[in-house]
């Protein structure tokens, strides 16, 4: 499309204006991080920082057990997005390429866990956990996180697969191959865009999570990421603004590695 | 659904060795369904008899540790005679109507500017930033830059001291300003989608109008938009299930507060099983919310599998 040269001028100056807007707050919390909390506390949030007081921030942050609850989170969050992603992948190609009768019902009860609001589930996990002693334990915080991020997962794998031809497995199978087979080295090698859409969209899921991790875990050694930030409150907020942007890094890492092939798997995403 | 995937092992049926090869079919069936096992058991496992519990306490009062019992549908008259689940769903209706609003339109606007801009990509990134950090650390940078150390101050400061006050303290007034941090956070997502859709346009009917003479808002609303209606739906329909479900937000924000002024249907589910230990009413808080989305649903369903 054409565009007039005065209209691309005007649209980049609207554009110039708002994203600065849209960024001014990240960028308040940058100057902010290198303050003492007496210097914000005087009314200093939008001048300069007289002094660089961002070493004892990052000290308070490594003292604060931020660091602690990110490692935990982590943990949860390579788990339940790996196991969502490997689970998903054999139900996905059961459910597009193999011998299973009633497969849309099947995929429809697999995919119900992503239509229902994430509110019914949690009094009966949160109890289950309790009476099977999962509450408030690692193992139990991965065994949610991986079943929670399987719907989605299955839902994208499955529009992918829907799209490679049966042929493809037909003749591999002719030639002798297992179904596993095929599926590790026919399917797996195609299927780099849809897993590397999954894994970051279901590893920023986890990451982000917020409600199940408040209700799952009550103290710090399990707690995710997200709900020790909720708790920590506004006592220190330069501090609090070190753990905020700890806490972003590894999202905004993995978005901008992953950016180019996120961006081709849009197209599995929502169909 | 058909099965051609079945064709060559009907061809070894062909083969004369019967015994062995009943068992290697039986075992062939039970292998396919093995794929799927694990993920409907885990689902089966967790959500849907979940969703089961959560639809029988619904009809209990329950506190958590007492016996269970069965009160009938009096959770939800309950519900409906208090007025803090009214304030609730009130601002729920709120969230939806604007968030349907902006954050479909607003995203649009942009990105018919950014395909039309210079910097594309970088304008793009700047406006996905706030959506890549979560809404939690969001929350909490707005929460912070919102006390009255933050903006207020520097309203005051700019003459204008009846702004400086604690904005997310004023019943109401809260709830706009925390749409408006939605909005800042969220509207990424919709905005790469829109980009996404314009990039993959088939351009000849844009050239053909163009050619005719059209003008430009016009071209638009005539030739451009109907071009992305898919992408325009599915992100309504998106944006519409994601605003009945919004927490982490207001949850860092005001915590629903103050006195349960700014709770939505997602909170005050919480806050009833969680913090005032009415299990049965939180139930029937969510029993309430899961109809509502599944009635959206319904729609934005229909609109993924029209094929199938």
């Amino acid at each position: 499309m054409k565009t007039g040269k005065k209209t691309k001028i005007i649209f980049n100056l609207i554009l110039s204006v708002l994203s600065l807007i849209w960024i001014s707050p990240v960028f308040f919390v940058f100057l902010n991080v290198f303050k003492t909390k007496q210097e914000y506390n005087l009314g200093s949030l939008w001048l300069l920082p007289k002094g660089n007081n961002l070493m004892a921030n990052l000290k308070a942050l490594v003292t604060s057990r931020v660091l602690q609850s990110m490692s935990v989170t982590l943990l949860y969050a390579l788990s339940g997005a790996v196991l969502a992603v490997i689970i998903a992948m054999f139900a996905a190609y059961g459910l597009t390429h193999l011998n299973i009768r009633h497969k849309f019902f099947w995929f429809i009860m697999i995919y119900c866990g992503t239509v229902f609001p994430f509110q019914v589930y949690l009094i009966p996990i949160f109890k289950a956990y309790q009476k099977l002693g999962l509450y408030n334990t690692r193992i139990g915080m991965i065994l949610f996180y991986s079943a929670i991020c399987i719907p989605y997962s299955m839902f994208v794998f499955r529009n992918f697969f829907l799209g490679i031809d049966k042929e493809l497995c037909e003749s591999a199978r002719i030639e002798g191959a297992s179904e596993f087979m095929i599926l590790s080295r026919i399917f797996l090698p195609m299927s780099a865009a849809p897993v590397s859409i999954v894994f970051l969209s279901q590893f920023t899921w986890c990451w982000n999570d917020l409600m199940f991790g408040l209700t799952f875990t009550k103290s710090a050694q399990t707690r995710p990421i997200m709900a020790s930030l909720s708790i920590m409150g506004g006592g220190n907020p330069p501090a609090l603004f070190v753990a905020c942007i700890a806490s972003s890094l590894p999202t905004l890492i993995l978005f901008f590695l992953l950016n180019d092939k996120f961006q081709k798997g849009f197209a599995y995403m929502s169909k | 659904m058909n099965n051609t995937a079945s064709a060559p092992r009907l061809r070894l049926d062909n083969v004369p060795v019967a015994d062995s090869h009943i068992h290697k079919k039986r075992w062939t069936v039970i292998r396919d369904y093995m794929y799927i096992a694990p993920a409907v058991i885990l689902v089966a496992v967790f959500f849907i008899s979940s969703i089961l519990y959560t639809l029988m306490l619904s009809f209990n009062n329950w506190d958590g540790v007492n016996k269970m019992e069965f009160c009938r549908i009096d959770n939800y008259l309950a519900l409906f005679g208090d007025s803090n689940f009214m304030i609730s769903v009130g601002n729920t209706l709120i969230w939806v109507v604007s968030s349907l609003v902006i954050s479909v339109l607003l995203p649009l606007l942009l990105a018919i500017m950014i395909t039309k801009s210079s910097f594309a990509k970088l304008f793009t990134n700047f406006f996905y930033f706030p959506t890549a950090i979560s809404a939690t650390v969001s929350g909490v940078i707005m929460a912070t830059l919102l006390s009255t150390y933050g903006i207020p101050y520097l309203l005051g400061q700019l003459g204008h001291p009846e702004m400086v006050k604690d904005w997310l303290a004023v019943p109401y007034v809260n709830t706009f300003v925390m749409i408006l941090t939605g909005i800042w956070q969220g509207i990424g997502l919709n905005l790469v989608l829109y980009v996404a859709a314009f990039r993959n346009v088939d351009l000849s009917p844009i050239e053909a109008a163009m050619i005719d003479g059209v003008g430009p808002v016009k071209l638009y609303t005539k030739v451009v938009l109907p071009l992305i209606r898919p992408t325009i739906i599915v992100i309504l329909l998106m944006s519409l299930v994601n605003s009945f479900k919004v927490f982490d937000g207001i949850w860092v924000m005001t915590k629903g507060g103050p006195y349960r002024s700014s709770e939505t249907l997602a909170l005050t589910m919480y806050e009833e099983s969680f913090i005032y230990n009415r299990y049965g009413r939180g139930a029937a808080v969510a029993i309430v919310l899961t109809v509502v989305i599944l009635i959206v649903s319904y729609f934005n369903l229909r609109n993924t599998f029209r094929e199938e």
